[in-house]
Parts: structure tokens; C-alpha cells; sequence
């Protein structure tokens, strides 16, 4: 038993390592290594959305399979709810729920309303209630009047509900949905994200792992950012703002700047980082700001004689530090 | 918050009821289940037409092997490789229940499947003869029917726990199906093989099983030549095994497959 307390955080990993090794060829075997998880340590809190943002490849899935009981790490550790993923799996599975969503992981010959009591009798959901709890999670999804239709003939975004259906059926406590909204059109994924929200009102922890900032930043109050199976940030959006270098950015654009326009604009006073970018014939500079001060006449100033130049600000967004910080783990 | 209990049993009943809803939402089912029996019955009674007073317990009892063979033995393994093939493998292996709970429903489901196309071999092959077989003991022979539907099964749950392990158990079960068919003495006895395949059949319980069945059903019938009882003895020792097997092998496997990640292959 591990001496982590069990009414602590909902999610705590130390040094969580995942190896894959894969062999191919037949008379000539070739094997290959694929380190997905180098030492990941994280702390989730209980009750709220936790994101995990990260490029494709980057260990998202494999994380969240780990912390759901499908797969075991190669070294480190990992408890949910305060208990081992790898010898608690029988006091974890009831009390957890896992949407891995996509085309797949549904009986397509049957109605979602059976896909459901199946689920539920692998839940134990009590006999007595489970109809009623089968029409209740149908009508938060809002498939109720397509629970009885074959699942072939339900929409990627149907699917996505049911997967989710099946996730809450059993009343986990905490439920871990990977990339939820991938391949959803703008309305279903509208969608998904309410009734995710929805969920945490019920006390639900929900670890949740896109690689959509906004949707990240819409839904989620803390989140770690994973590169290269590495956790390269984790803290509040606006804390990780502050991580890359503040809260404003301000933005540069014309057809080409000089070395010495760029040191001239890196010095101006707040600017903590300055990000060129060439796209076509034009040019941008990105400048992370970390105070007020700073102004767009000031900018302007530093790059005299620029008869198209451009300068705006904006709010730094997570996808700035999201790729901030990923392109500084890449160097 | 206290969590729902899962319950062994009623995750069997599930599983159970899912491969009904299965079968009868996919018409191509009934080849395997009612049109493959009626040709079977046929071919088989041809086959063995004027091979003796008891050419029709033969014919029936190879057809109806023939008919209950892929249904019974292999189509809790195959229910397993679709598993993969839909990506149900995860979410079912990350309930509570242990997997084999889940195979157990199945294997059910397929004995019963199995049944009826022994019983449409039964009726084809007797209305093609014109009348039942002479069968010394009638509710003897039903009774060790059954229980050559039960080795089946037995072996079936071991075989299913390879769909479990590997994306590829389709294959070796497609090299070795027919092999195994024939070696077990489904067609025909064991003691007309090359003797070579003997000590290796003696390994699965349809063989004793089959054995003893021809023994209580073909008077002067000369299998093993250990006899009836030896036969039954060799078929519930084999068959115990089996099962008392069978959940050591699914618990390693899950634990394998968790360890290699390789549950969302197929």
C-alpha cells in the first residue's frame, strides 16, 4: 500500500514511465522502442476539470489509459481516489468511468438503449433502477429518442453522447475523456463541452485530455501541458500565461524586419519575449508583454519606416503558451 | 459515495443476452446456425450410407460435430476477436467484472446455438433415412451429447482467452481448425488416424468425449479400446481441467495484455 493518502488529490503519479517496445519483420526481427510516458509527475485535485493539453504522439492516451486500469506503467506510480492503478483494480473500476470515444467501442448492431444495459449489468448498476438510470443518462446525452435505433445509424456526435452515456452510467467519481470532441462538427462539439460542464456540478472529477486550446481554456480551471511524454507546465491558464512571459501579446506585421528592428523591439521595457515568424512575403513579430505599460506607439516607434506596418494587441491565448512551451521542450 | 457491486453472474446472464440481440440483429447467422446444419446432414449421410447397421449414428454424430464444432468451440473466440475488431475489448475489459465472466456468457450462448444445429442435423439426417437409429440407449445418448457440448465449450473458453491475447488468434485458429476437427475424432474415430496424432488428441476432452459417446450409441463399436467408463473418466478429468485452467489463463492473459497495451489492436 502506498503511503499517498487516500482522501487526497483524485489523481497523483510519480515518475510515471510507459515503454513500448514493437517488433517487426519475420526472419529479420526489428524492434522498436517508443518511450510515451519519460517521468511524469502530476496532481490533480478532486471536483473539477482537469486538462491535459498536448500534441498527437505526445502520451495523452497512453496517461489516461494508465490511470484507468488499461494499461500498467513500465515504472513509476500512479493512484487514483488513492489507490494503486495497478493492484487496486478492483476497488477503482466501479468508481471510475472512461470515454475513449471515436467510431468505435459500441455494439453498432444494436440500440444505444441496449448498449447501455449491457454496460450496466457489467456496472452492477442495481436491477431496480437501472431502466430509469439508462433513461436518465439518454436524456442528459440527449439521445432519448434515439435510444432504440440501431447504433450504425447514429452520427460520429451520437456516438460521442453514448460514449459518454456509458461513461456516467455507473455514477463514477471520476471520469477521464480522451480528446471528447475530435472529429465532432462545431455543433456537437458545442455539445459535448456543455454536458461536460454539466458533469462537474455532480462532484465528478473529470480528467479530461484535448489538444484544443479553447477547449481547454473553456473548460478547464487547471491543466498540464504533455510534450515528448513529459509534462512541460500545469498550473491555472492564467498562471501559465504568466509562465511564457505575461498576459499580453502584442503583434508585429509587415514585409520583413532587420536583425537590429528585432533587438530594438526585444528591448522595449516589459517585453519579455519575442517570437518572429515569416509567412509568405510578410513578416510577424509576436511579443509576450508583462506589463501595461507598454503601448502600440511604442512598437511603432521601434519600427520606423514601415509604410504597411501593422501592430495589434490581443489577450494571450493558451494556444500561445501551449506552443510556446512545447516548442521550448522540441529545442 | 459507494460504488455499484458487479456481479459474476450477472455479467454472464449480460453477456449471455447481448450474443441473442447479436445474432438475431445479423441475418448472416443463420447460415451457420440452421443452413450449414441441413448440408451437413446431408453430406454426411451420404458419407456414410450402408457403413454398417449404425451408419446413421455415425452420420449424425459427424455431421452434428461438424455443425456444433464452430458454434460451440470457436465462437466464443471469435465473439472475442469481434470485441477487438469493434473496440468493445477496452471498455469491457475495464469493467469490474473479469473478462471471463463476459466468455462465459458467450460460450452459453454458442452451446445453445450449438444445440439446435444438432438438432436440425438430427432431423435431416433421419428424414433423409427415412426413420431414427436404432440407439441402444436413447436418453443415454442425449445425455452424453450434452456433455461433448460441455468439452467443446471447455475448450472453447481456453481458446477464446488467445482472442484476448493476441490480434492474431484468428490465424492460427484458421491452421488449426481443421486439424483439430479431424485429430479429436469429430468425423470420424480417432483409432482410424495415423497413431502418431493419438497421444496428442488424448490432450482434448471432445476426443474422450466422442469416444465414450460412440461407445454407449454403436453396440460392438471399438474406439480406445479402454471401454465406456475409462472414456467418461478421461472425458471429466480432462474437461475439469480445462476449467479449472481456463481462469488462471484469462488472469495472466488480462495481465499480459495490460502490460503489452495491445487491447485496441485488431
Amino acid at each position: 500500500m502506498s503511503g499517498l493518502a487516500r482522501d487526497g488529490p483524485a489523481i497523483e503519479t510519480r515518475q510515471l514511465y510507459r515503454r513500448f517496445d514493437s517488433r517487426k519483420g519475420f526472419l529479420f526481427r526489428e524492434m522498436t522502442r517508443t518511450e510515451a510516458l519519460k517521468g511524469v509527475d502530476l496532481v490533480v485535485e478532486r471536483g473539477a476539470i482537469f486538462g491535459l493539453l498536448g500534441p498527437n504522439g505526445a502520451g495523452k492516451t497512453t496517461l489516461t489509459k494508465i490511470l484507468s486500469t488499461l494499461l500498467l506503467p513500465t515504472s513509476g506510480t500512479a493512484l487514483v481516489l488513492g489507490h494503486d492503478v495497478t493492484r487496486e483494480t478492483d476497488w477503482l473500476r466501479p468508481r471510475m468511468g472512461l470515454v475513449l470515444g471515436g467510431e468505435r467501442g459500441l455494439y453498432n448492431r444494436i440500440s444505444g438503449r441496449e448498449n447501455l444495459r449491457y454496460f450496466a449489468d457489467l456496472y452492477g448498476v442495481p436491477i431496480a433502477g437501472r431502466d430509469a438510470r439508462i433513461r436518465e443518462v439518454l436524456e442528459r446525452v440527449g439521445l432519448t429518442d434515439a435510444a432504440d435505433r440501431r447504433v450504425e445509424e447514429y452520427s460520429r456526435g451520437m456516438k460521442q453522447k453514448l460514449h459518454i452515456a456509458r461513461g456516467i452510467l455507473h455514477r463514477p467519481e471520476i471520469l477521464f475523456l480522451d480528446e471528447p470532441t475530435i472529429g465532432l462538427d462545431p455543433k456537437s462539439a458545442r455539445e459535448t463541452r456543455k454536458l461536460i460542464r454539466s458533469l462537474v456540478t455532480d462532484g465528478v472529477t473529470i480528467f479530461l485530455t484535448t489538444h484544443y486550446m479553447f477547449e481547454a481554456e473553456e473548460l478547464c480551471p487547471r491543466l498540464a501541458i504533455l510534450s515528448k511524454g513529459r509534462i512541460v507546465a500545469r498550473d491555472t491558464v492564467d498562471a501559465l500565461r504568466a509562465l511564457v512571459g505575461g498576459d499580453r501579446t502584442l503583434e508585429a506585421e509587415a514585409y520583413g524586419f532587420d536583425d537590429r528592428e528585432v533587438d530594438a523591439v526585444r528591448a522595449l521595457p516589459g517585453v519579455s519575449k519575442v517570437v518572429t515568424e515569416e509567412f509568405g512575403p510578410m513578416m510577424r513579430l509576436t511579443l509576450r508583454v508583462r506589463t501595461g505599460e507598454l503601448t502600440l506607439d511604442q512598437v511603432r516607434g521601434r519600427l520606423p519606416g514601415h509604410a504597411e506596418l501593422a501592430v495589434r494587441e490581443r489577450r494571450t491565448s493558451l494556444e500561445d503558451v501551449y506552443l510556446d512551451l512545447v516548442e521550448e521542450e522540441a529545442r | 459515495m459507494e460504488a455499484f457491486e458487479a456481479s459474476r453472474r450477472r455479467s454472464t446472464s449480460a453477456s449471455l443476452r447481448l450474443a441473442l440481440l447479436q445474432f438475431v440483429a445479423d441475418p448472416q447467422w443463420l447460415i451457420p446456425s440452421m443452413i450449414a446444419p441441413v448440408i451437413f446432414g446431408l453430406v454426411s449421410f451420404e458419407l456414410f450410407r450402408g457403413y454398417g447397421p449404425y451408419f446413421l449414428t455415425y452420420a449424425i454424430l459427424g455431421a452434428g460435430m461438424m455443425s456444433m464444432w464452430g458454434q460451440t468451440l470457436y465462437g466464443s473466440g471469435w465473439a472475442t476477436g469481434q470485441d477487438r475488431v469493434f473496440g468493445t475489448l477496452e471498455p469491457t475489459m475495464q469493467a469490474p467484472t473479469p473478462y471471463l465472466y463476459v466468455v462465459l456468457g458467450r460460450v452459453i450462448w454458442n452451446v445453445l446455438s450449438g444445440l439446435l444445429g444438432g438438432l436440425i442435423v438430427y432431423v435431416v439426417v433421419v428424414g433423409a433415412a427415412g426413420g431414427p437409429p436404432a440407439l441402444p440407449d436413447p436418453v443415454a445418448f442425449v445425455v452424453l451429447f450434452l456433455f461433448v457440448m460441455l468439452t467443446l465449450a471447455a475448450v472453447g473458453v481456453v481458446f477464446a482467452a488467445f482472442y484476448v491475447y493476441t490480434r492474431y488468434a484468428g490465424f492460427i485458429q484458421n491452421i488449426g481448425e481443421f486439424a483439430f476437427y479431424v485429430g479429436t475424432g469429430c468425423m470420424f474415430p480417432v483409432v482410424l488416424l495415423p497413431f502418431w496424432t493419438n497421444p496428442i488428441a488424448l490432450f482434448f476432452p471432445p476426443t474422450w468425449a466422442l469416444d465414450a459417446l460412440r461407445y454407449a450409441s454403436i453396440p460392438g463399436y471399438v474406439g480406445f479400446s479402454w471401454g465406456f467408463w475409462p472414456d467418461l473418466a478421461g472425458a471429466v478429468a480432462t474437461t475439469a481441467a480445462y476449467l479449472a485452467l481456463a481462469g488462471s489463463i484469462f488472469h495472466r492473459v488480462e495481465r499480459h495484455v495490460l502490460e503489452v497495451g495491445n487491447l485496441a489492436d485488431y
